[in-house]
């Protein structure tokens, strides 16, 4: 089944708020606009990860796919049928919740029995699929248990289990990992995917964290205040990114952004005299721009080379091991570059650095273009 | 020094604790014995604490001296009643407090709430010209209903219910389990400590009710244990053993049942403090 | 409007929470709110049927003569008067076993359940026992008495004796609610305060003084209300153990009391709900006072 979102806006009431003393009864009806214009389209098979910062309104689209909410205008299209009025239950939907919502007072296997006891499925049906959800979920001996006698992740599985009983048409997972550990997260999402893949069924996951959102997604759907940021692959997203917010949002270190101009194929970094990159190291996304703009850098492009096109002074390093991070002084700015643990690094060194790869962006952003802080 | 301080307190506690205890307990302490004296042995003074025969045909005197089986059926009927009505409204109203928008919900509830000021028995005289002129006077129908919903009940129930995180309700949505079938499966389970609770005080207040059975019933046929107890205590005079059994058979089925359940009304009960 | 529009404003609107509410407000609405105004409304009755609930005058008659009967001006001292020694006392009390309890203690749970006990048992039964052990010549008290060399007392028959029977009765049946919800108070304030406390250098009743006290404000007030309000509404135990008398002299009449025999033996209904409006006036004006000064003292 895919999945079509075709201009969907969801406003919410505020509380109306008395203006000021002066003007007697009249209140300032001020909405708050969660999701604004949002189109996409999500293929059959495919799993998306709704991604941005918290309140950026991917729950509230998550929300909508669903049939929680409703859209204040827009339409949402499952296959070719259109789902304004046709409510949460009709839609073929199984979810899973940041924190389960798994019914305390029924054992396991009831609570992966309870959507099929609402479909009115017969008894033998229900304790067939019970038991191949467990097999397939390795949840056999904790049937008979309660939730709250299971671990987390053995919780977040039932959960699991819990949604795809039914056999849905789709997946919604909503912030599915937020109450585990680092390690189970790995471990889980690696499932999740794999399971994913076999059942081939429509998954959305809405997280706010990028490394699970690059690491499970085939393609990222970036929010932000309401506005789609980019809608692309993981790898796509990362070396191309659309705007300055997509560029900030992802990557660990984040990116470096400095203030240049560019003009004949040259790019000048504002008050570095040094600092003059080639264009031809600009990503083609970035086409376009001429005059002042905002350079980005990704950390692990910097690198230390012997002519080097830009040196900086090393000010602080932070060593992990396999590679180090170093805070690197250039005129007034301070970057970060990622390097890798080979070299003995000093506080003071003066680096001779070049840089692998160019994002430029305009300095004021468009908003209908995706910019990113409204 | 110190530690003979630190004992001396401690000692001191206990006979307090004690001290209280027993004087909580004299008046149940003799009502047992005196139910089972026999009569030559109630009235002597000084007084003898334990029958020298336990006298058990007293509880067969009381119960044929009135018509107690009468008056014991009245009181499970009206209690049962009283308590079913009101779990019935209350899950129903807390339900549409805490679940579902609409418009007029806090001007409702708030009005609700201050009625929770008015004391009950400045009710009764409007009440009962109100079941006077549906003819309900001396029916099972006037002794419950105005009982059937409190908003106390409903203020407690609410609250209990929003503490149940949204998550739940759209996992059922999605199941397409909603409104009384989400009440009745989800919530109700998951709420159950509270809902003993309330139940379990309805059903000791109902059954001690004094002063709105009275009142309401007119004939010997309708009246519930409390009220026939006071006036079986006017008739029996000197004979204090029998009148002492038919009060501890009054009292005993709330006993029962609240040594029975104690975790769950203590905890309602405090609760009710922390809501102040 | 459109008919789909119609399903919008029914939905926005709430009719199924309204369908909801109904039962309860159905119950409410003519058992508690309804009565509130009509009470007050009956005070003005002059002349009325009450079977037919027909009113052919209005007047301040019930209220004057509320005035001028020296009845209700005993009813109102007398409750007024075991309001102001019940309440504290039995807060007090409650209060003194509450932080017993919530001390280092065994048999507490035994302790808790036996002091709760009066809680759950029918008043009328426990009057009936009480009656008899107050009893003047074969009363249980009175024995006990004598073997301290009292001389017999005539509890029940001497109208100085009513109030204290009444006082103790209050303290008796209240002990285990109050402890508890005390309990809860108690066991809500951190224990870091206490070691801080005592850190530097706060003894036990100091601790107890400047600490205690002030974080159990909201328990306290909480129970001043209800315990001042159930005190008012003192009844049953007169009814029974004086056996359908006010006591002696009338020493035991309260203004519920009085409410009752207007009602209830004398059919005078607009004199009762006159009575009971102004039982509800003091009530609700006692009960705003003590507001006011847990209030003031918060400045």
């Amino acid at each position: 089944m895919n999945i079509r979102l075709e201009h969907i806006t969801k406003e919410f009431k505020a509380i109306s708020i008395p203006r000021s003393k002066g003007d007697t009864g009249e209140s300032r009806q001020k909405n708050v606009v969660a999701v604004k214009d949002l189109s996409l389209e999500i293929a059959e098979g495919e799993l998306v990860c709704l991604l941005g910062p918290s309140g950026c309104g991917k729950s509230t689209t998550l929300s909508m796919v669903a049939g929680l909410e409703r859209p204040t205008s827009g339409e949402i299209y499952f296959g070719d049928t259109p789902m304004t009025g046709i409510e949460a239950e009709g839609r073929d939907i199984g979810m899973v919740f940041q924190n389960y919502a798994l019914y305390p007072h029924m054992t396991v296997r009831e609570n992966i029995m309870f959507p099929l006891k609402m479909r009115r499925a017969s008894r033998d049906e229900r304790n067939e699929r019970v038991e191949a959800m467990a097999s397939m979920l390795q949840l056999k001996e904790l049937l008979r248990r309660k939730p709250g006698q299971l671990s987390g992740g053995q919780q977040q599985r039932v959960a699991i289990a819990r949604a795809l009983v039914k056999q849905p048409q789709i997946l919604l997972l909503d912030e599915p990992f937020s109450n585990l550990d680092a390690r189970l997260r790995i471990e889980l999402r690696e499932d999740i995917r794999a399971l994913q893949k076999r059942l081939g069924i429509t998954t959305i996951f809405v997280t706010h964290d990028q490394e699970e959102a690059m690491s499970i997604s085939d393609r990222i759907l970036l929010l932000n205040a309401g506005v789609l940021q980019q809608y692309a692959t993981p790898q796509e997203m990362y070396r191309h990114p659309a705007n300055r917010f997509t560029a900030g949002f992802l990557g660990n270190p984040p990116i470096n952004f400095l203030p240049c101009w560019y003009e004949n194929g040259r790019v000048k970094v504002l008050d570095v005299p040094d600092w003059t990159l080639p264009s031809d190291l600009i990503q083609p996304s970035s086409q376009n721009i001429r005059g002042e703009a905002l350079l980005g850098i990704r950390p692990e492009d910097l690198v230390v080379q012997a002519p080097g096109c830009c040196p900086a002074r090393v000010a602080a390093m932070q060593p992990l091991g396999k590679e180090v991070y170093l805070k690197l002084e250039a005129g007034p700015y301070t970057l970060t570059a990622c390097l890798s643990w080979d070299h003995d690094y000093q506080v003071g060194d003066l680096l001779p650095l070049s840089v692998k790869r160019l994002h430029l962006f305009p300095l004021e952003e468009a908003e209908g273009g995706g910019a990113g802080e409204a | 020094m110190d530690k003979l301080r630190r004992r001396f307190a401690k000692g001191a506690t206990y006979v307090i604790l004690f001290a209280g205890a027993a004087f909580i307990l004299l008046p149940f302490v003799w009502m047992i014995l005196t139910s089972l004296k026999p009569a030559n042995e109630v009235l002597l003074m000084p007084p003898k604490w334990l029958p020298s025969r336990f006298q058990w045909e007293n509880y067969v005197t009381a119960f044929q001296s009135a018509p107690f089986v009468r008056y014991f059926c009245n009181s499970v009927i009206v209690t049962v009643l009283i308590t079913a009505g009101e779990l019935l409204t209350t899950l129903l109203a807390a339900f549409a407090f805490a679940q579902i928008p609409f418009r007029g919900k806090q001007a409702v509830f708030l009005l609700l709430v201050a009625t929770m000021m008015v004391p009950s028995d400045i009710l009764i005289i409007p009440n009962f010209v109100t079941l006077a002129n549906f003819g309900w006077i001396d029916t099972y129908k006037a002794l419950a209903l105005p009982w059937c919903a409190s908003v106390f009940s409903i203020f407690l129930l609410r609250q209990q219910f929003a503490s149940i995180p949204q998550d739940y309700y759209k996992a059922a949505r999605m199941d397409g389990c909603r409104d009384l079938r989400y009440l009745f499966t989800i919530l109700v389970p998951m709420s159950r400590p509270t809902i003993v609770s309330i139940a379990l005080l309805k059903i000791i207040n109902s059954w001690n009710a004094y002063l709105w059975p009275l009142i309401a019933t007119n004939s010997n046929e309708m009246r519930t244990l409390p009220v026939g107890l006071a006036f079986f205590s006017t008739e029996a005079g000197v004979k204090y053993n029998t009148l002492m059994a038919f009060s501890l058979m009054i009292i005993l089925p709330t006993l029962i049942v609240y040594l029975l359940t104690q975790k769950y009304i203590i905890q309602g009960v405090s609760k009710t403090g922390l809501k102040g | 409007m459109k008919p789909n529009c119609l399903i919008v404003w029914a939905r926005n609107n709430g009719i199924k929470a309204w369908l909801y509410l109904l039962p309860a407000l159905l119950v409410l609405g003519v058992f508690q709110i309804y009565p509130i105004i009509k009470s007050f409304l009956m005070g003005f009755y002059t002349q009325f049927d009450y079977l037919t609930d027909t009113v052919y005058e209005w007047g301040l008659g019930n209220f004057i003569n509320l005035l001028h009967d020296a009845d209700f001006a005993l009813a109102i001292k007398n409750t007024c008067i075991l309001v102001l020694c019940a309440a504290p006392l039995s807060i007090l009390v409650s209060l003194l076993f509450a932080a017993l309890l919530n001390t280092n203690i065994r048999f507490r749970r035994f302790f808790q359940s036996v002091y709760f006990l009066p809680f759950v048992t029918s008043m009328v039964a426990v009057s009936v026992v009480w009656a008899w052990m107050l009893n003047k010549d074969f009363g249980l008290v009175n024995a006990i008495l004598k073997v301290f060399g009292i001389s017999k007392v005539a509890w029940l028959t001497n109208p100085k004796m009513t109030m204290p029977i009444l006082v103790v009765l209050a303290v008796w049946k209240g002990l285990g609610y109050r402890v508890i919800i005390f309990l809860a108070g108690l066991q809500g304030i951190d224990a870091r305060y206490y070691a801080a406390a005592r850190l530097d250098g706060a003894g036990s009743l100091r601790r107890f003084w400047y600490i205690t006290i002030p974080m159990l404000k909201p328990t306290l007030v909480f129970l001043s209300i209800t315990t001042v309000i159930d005190v008012f509404k003192t009844f049953d135990e007169v009814n029974v153990m004086y056996a359908n008398d006010p006591g002696p002299l009338k020493s035991g009449l309260t203004i519920v009391f009085y409410i009752f025999t207007k009602f209830y033996r004398h059919w005078e209904f607009a004199s009762a709900a006159a009575a009971a409006f102004v039982l509800f006036l003091i009530i609700f004006l006692v009960t705003l006072i003590q507001f006011a000064l847990t209030r003031r003292r918060e400045d």
